[in-house]
């Protein structure tokens, strides 16, 4: 529903639209769905003159076919799989994250998913050299942190700050801070903060369940439309601007105790490609403190489902 | 790109009235007048001047690179337990700035700890301390003052013997069990309503008192204990209460400390014990900290943390004054990772 407005499309004057909307038409759908011959009469305006206008209206807002050839072109010249410095995660996830698409991390409490994004941070940004943008909605990203994580990967001063440099964090914890935030990195703000050279390639939102569910349950019902929006600018964002985006997810279990990812049905078509972290859990301690976990395919449309074993940095 | 109005920050009345009007995208609205979009979609003026500005502060949001944070992180001082073992598992005490919680069985020390933290964070910043004020919810009437009061004594002792130069001495004098309880704010909050609201005032607290650096809730799990008709309100309203304390806590630099019980869950045919709450919970604090037993040995566990590593260490606490020390000489059991700490 777009609203009429003097300037549209030629022919589009005020007199007219001051006659439609007298006729009850103030949308372009109005226009389209309603009687050409009939609203021409009404309107006392040419029956040719509206039907060229609907015509202009609707090849406007219409979407367009690409060639199925020209896409794969597009594909091969601008899709990037970003390393995710984790060698057991590469190989489930077919040697890394992929540009224009959406991956999901899910795991319970402490099951390392924040630490895989810490990584994914310091080694785009460092192997890489590129600029990552970090969304953390949950107070967990710490600079000393990732500083720890670079120390491993080199001695030299000036390259850990040149790393760090290239991350921008935002700290937001509402849905429509973030929301604000990435519709504005859409327009314009993720050319912004890669001022100094290079582009963003990745963007990490950890996590998004902790901003959509305090909008689910109950009787609220307008969670769930805004879960869409954030879903839609993810999408939209990753193939417009070629990102990975990288988003972290909670769990829930099922009623005969098998640990799920959060968020539901819906959600779950939103990431192209899904994994599971769990805590491998010892025998006997009611305390364990192994830096091992399990990492589990659970969604992918190239590789099929598997499980694999990995070490998560914990602490270096 | 075109951001749709649903995306808003409106009331969702205000926003099925504008896409009946035919408003689909900000950039539908960004060229009217309030006069204008009071004609057009039929709202009041008040309403239109609100979407006006919803539209127009879209997309001004800060962020830091990586640096910049690391810089801020540094001026940032932890609040130190007086506990050094635990002091060291959480590299120098509590962090601020980050939200944590505290979960165990009764008696084990939880409040003992708030308590002991709510002392700690006024230590004058010359003993390299926070010299903070402390806002204390206690939603289970378990705040002592006299408990308070041995604690401020025990800590001035200890400070006073550590007191060297002229400026430490000078602090000392007003560094006092009175200006030690005038620190702590109290509310006592009955039922889950009452925290909620205040936690919605206490923005406008914090403008008063800048100094806060502390905000305990002891406990957290109490008032979500009541009877709830449907569960999944509970865990929304838990679930904004922990965005809302993450929030204050990052943007006013402030320790945010919760407390939680346990419960038993059954795995197979066996029995856990488990914080409280649920396992999304779980997720809320950014530090989940587990006071347990061993037998007769008093241990704290770091169950999750983003930046620190996952460590179990003693602790006792002292019959008098009660305080939660270090034990005198750490025997621990072998499996536990008090051999991690020393391998750091």
């Amino acid at each position: 529903m777009v609203i009429l407005r003097v300037g549209m499309c030629p022919g589009l004057d005020e007199d007219l639209l001051g006659n439609l909307r007298a006729a009850d038409v103030r949308t372009v759908e109005d226009l389209i769905s309603s009687d050409t011959e009939e609203l021409a009469r009404k309107c006392s305006v040419s029956y040719k003159a509206l039907l060229a206008i609907r015509r202009v209206l609707l090849a406007q807002h219409a979407a367009f076919p690409v060639s199925g050839a020209d896409l794969y072109e597009e594909l091969l010249s601008s899709t990037a799989i970003l390393s995710t410095g984790n060698p057991s995660l590469d190989k489930l996830l077919d040697s890394g994250l992929y540009t224009g698409e959406i991956t999901e991390l899910s795991g319970g409490p402490a099951s390392g998913k924040s630490q895989v994004c810490f990584g994914v941070a310091v080694h785009i940004s460092h192997h890489l050299k590129q600029t990552v943008v970090y969304v953390d909605t949950t107070g967990g990203l710490t600079a000393s942190r990732l500083l720890q994580m670079l120390r491993t990967e080199t001695s030299n001063t000036d390259e850990q700050m040149e790393a760090l440099q290239r991350i921008h964090i935002f700290h937001l914890f509402d849905i429509y801070a973030v929301l604000d935030c990435l519709y504005g990195l859409c327009s314009g703000g993720l050319q912004q903060v890669c001022v100094g050279g290079g582009s963003v390639k990745a963007v990490i939102v950890d996590s998004v369940s902790a901003l959509i569910t305090p909008l689910l349950g109950g009787k609220q019902s307008e969670g769930m439309s805004l879960m869409t929006q954030v879903a839609g600018v993810l999408k939209t964002m990753a193939k417009d601007f070629n990102v990975a985006a990288l988003v972290t997810n909670h769990v829930s279990r099922s009623g005969n105790g098998e640990v799920q990812p959060g968020l539901g049905v819906s959600w779950s078509h939103v990431p192209r490609t899904r994994i599971l972290l769990e805590r491998v859990e010892s025998a006997a301690a009611s305390v364990s403190h192994s830096s091992l976990r399990s990492a589990t395919l659970i969604k992918s449309s190239r590789q099929v489902p598997q499980a694999a074993q990995t070490v998560v940095k914990t602490y270096c | 790109m075109r951001r749709p109005i649903f995306s808003l920050k409106l009331s969702p009345s205000l926003k099925v009235k504008l896409v009946q009007a035919g408003f689909q995208f900000t950039s539908d609205l960004v060229d009217l007048s309030p006069l204008q979009l009071t004609r057009d979609a039929g709202v009041s003026q008040q309403e239109a001047r609100e979407v006006l500005q919803a539209v127009r502060i879209h997309g001004d949001r800060v962020s830091l690179t990586g640096l910049e944070l690391l810089k801020k992180e540094e001026e940032l001082r932890s609040i130190v337990t007086f506990c050094s073992q635990l002091d060291g598992a959480l590299d120098g005490g509590l962090p601020v700035g980050k939200t944590t919680e505290i979960c165990g069985v009764p008696g084990v020390g939880k409040t003992q700890l708030c308590l002991q933290l709510a002392v700690d964070v006024q230590v004058p910043l010359c003993f390299g301390g926070v010299e903070g004020q402390v806002i204390f919810y206690d939603t289970e009437g378990s705040f002592l003052p006299q408990r308070v009061v041995d604690i401020a004594t025990a800590t001035i002792r200890h400070c006073s013997l550590l007191a060297e130069d002229e400026e430490q001495r000078v602090a000392m004098t007003t560094f006092t069990v009175e200006t030690i309880l005038s620190n702590i704010f109290l509310v006592r909050c009955h039922d889950f309503v009452e925290l909620m609201a205040e936690l919605h005032l206490l923005p406008d607290f914090l403008r008063d008192w800048p100094r806060v650096r502390l905000l305990v809730i002891d406990s957290v799990a109490f008032p979500f204990l009541q009877l709830f008709d449907d569960l999944s309100q509970r865990t929304r309203l838990l679930q904004g209460l922990s965005q809302q304390l993450i929030s204050i806590a990052t943007s006013h630099n402030m320790a945010v400390v919760v407390t939680n019980h346990m419960t038993t869950r059954l795995r197979g045919d066996q029995s856990h014990l488990v914080p409280a709450l649920g396992d999304l919970w779980g997720h809320a604090p950014t530090i989940r900290l587990l006071l347990h037993w061993d037998r007769t040995q008093r241990l704290a566990s770091i169950l999750k943390s983003p930046c620190h590593m996952a460590a179990t260490v003693q602790y006792q606490i002292t019959s008098w004054p009660r305080l939660l020390s270090d034990v005198s000489s750490p025997v621990l059991p072998a499996n536990s990772a008090a051999s991690q700490v020393t391998s750091r």
